[in-house]
């Protein structure tokens, strides 16, 4: 089990939302998709969603599955009503430059080894 | 445990209740556009073009005498009939609808003839208005919708079936089509509920999901419908009407992958095929009904404390 703090360390990621106490959620899977029908298929616990859609739909759906936090991948231009909702929901919300593969490639190791 | 029985609703009651206190004057067109029996064919014809209308009354001093259809100007077109007047060609003996009568019978008038629109006279016998079957879908759904935003705004708690007096929760939500915007409202309250009542993270997640799965098919594919969420001690029950236009095909709806998605719909991320086919996996109970042209009715049922999801969460 990974604490959510390292995950997002390593993806040099930016907060835009981090509720007190983010820091230590716990992490069990990762789950990268631009597709809302296939997070809502998935069926793994407490994940950290990786997404480079931006529609309020998408922190929505990581509240309907229980997602740990949001890292919103290859963007750097995130709309402020996404960050105002995410708070409003109480989620923790990241942002990283970073291609959704490059992110998975760089938590593929911290999740191997927990 | 018994599953909670949804009662059974009949339909066609449930639109006469609906239709109840409307007359036909409450829903009818009033700005209709008439020709007199001198206008040529080709006027109709012009007419209609620049209107977007299928069918004009033709009048005498007010009274309905005849009609032109598009059907009449394709065979006016056949027959070299266009520059004819109205009155040598028009469909004659035409039903009217009197404005004082009940919405009711307007909607047999549509079900008893093959007609597509019937015009709508006064007492004196006067057209004052045209009645189609949109004008029928309309004020329906302004009068459904009209009772839930009484409903919602009485805290939407509105009486519950009478045979659950178990009932913990029940409330109805409205959707709309394409208002994304409110896609979710229900399966976030329905996760708080769960959530306060300490019911188990996996159930919770069922059972939103499930609820998602059906607003967003609500709001996504159909012209508009309601959401029910029912709760009691054994069992949440979501049921999504809509108002149509229906499924075709329910069982390829079920095949996972096959979606009538439009471009838009996929560029908010949904559309994969994967909503009704998922919303029956996460559910313990679950089913559909659908009539084209009437509209899609899916009761999912997802079971609480069962000892599967019991041994699940000691794991």
């Amino acid at each position: 089990m990974n604490k959510l703090k390292p995950l997002i360390d390593v993806l040099s990621a930016t907060i835009l939302n981090g509720p007190p106490g983010w820091e230590d959620r716990e992490v069990r899977g990762v789950f990268a998709s631009d597709l809302i029908s296939d997070i809502l298929v998935s069926d793994g616990e407490e994940t950290l969603l990786l997404t480079s859609l931006l529609s309020d739909q998408v922190l929505r759906t990581a509240d309907v599955i229980g997602a740990v936090a949001v890292v919103l991948v290859n963007r750097r231009h995130i709309p402020a009503a996404l960050t105002k909702a995410a708070t409003k929901q109480g989620l923790p919300l990241f942002s990283a430059p970073l291609s959704k593969f490059n992110a998975c490639v760089r938590l593929g190791p911290l999740m191997e080894m927990a | 445990m018994s599953p909670v029985q949804q009662p059974e609703e009949d339909i066609s009651l449930r639109i006469q209740e609906l239709a109840g206190n409307l007359k036909i004057r409450d829903v009818m067109t009033r700005h209709v556009f008439a020709v007199t029996r001198t206008c040529t064919m080709r006027d109709v014809q012009t007419i209609m073009k620049n209107n977007a209308i299928s069918g004009i009354p033709v009048v005498d001093s007010n009274h309905v005498v005849g009609m032109v259809s598009v059907h009449d100007i394709m065979s006016a077109f056949e027959q070299d009939w266009m520059a004819d007047a109205v009155a040598d060609h028009m469909t004659t003996g035409v039903r009217t609808l009197s404005e004082e009568q009940p919405l009711s019978f307007a909607m047999s008038a549509f079900s008893k003839f093959p007609y597509r629109r019937f015009p709508v006279v006064n007492r004196k016998n006067e057209l004052v208005g045209m009645v189609t079957l949109r004008n029928i879908n309309v004020a329906l759904i302004q009068e459904l919708s009209r009772q839930l935003a009484t409903m919602e705004t009485e805290g939407g708690r509105v009486t519950p079936p009478a045979s659950s007096d178990s009932c913990i929760f029940y409330r109805t939500y409205r959707l709309a089509r394409y208002d994304f915007e409110s896609g979710g409202k229900a399966s976030a309250e329905l996760r708080e509920q769960l959530r306060v009542r300490g019911v188990a993270p996996k159930t919770i997640r069922r059972a939103a999901v499930a609820c998602y799965e059906l607003e967003i098919n609500i709001i996504a594919h159909s012209h508009g419908g309601t959401l029910t969420l029912y709760i009691d001690r054994d069992c949440v029950r979501i049921t999504a009407n809509d108002f149509g236009p229906g499924i075709p095909d329910v069982e390829q709806a079920m095949t996972e992958g096959y979606s009538t998605a439009n471009d838009w719909i996929r560029s908010q991320g949904f559309g994969a095929g994967m909503g009704l086919p998922n919303t029956k996996r996460l559910s313990d109970e679950f089913a559909i009904q659908s009539g084209v042209d009437m509209g899609t009715m899916i009761k999912s049922i997802v079971n609480l404390n069962t000892s599967e999801e019991l041994s699940d969460e000691s794991k």
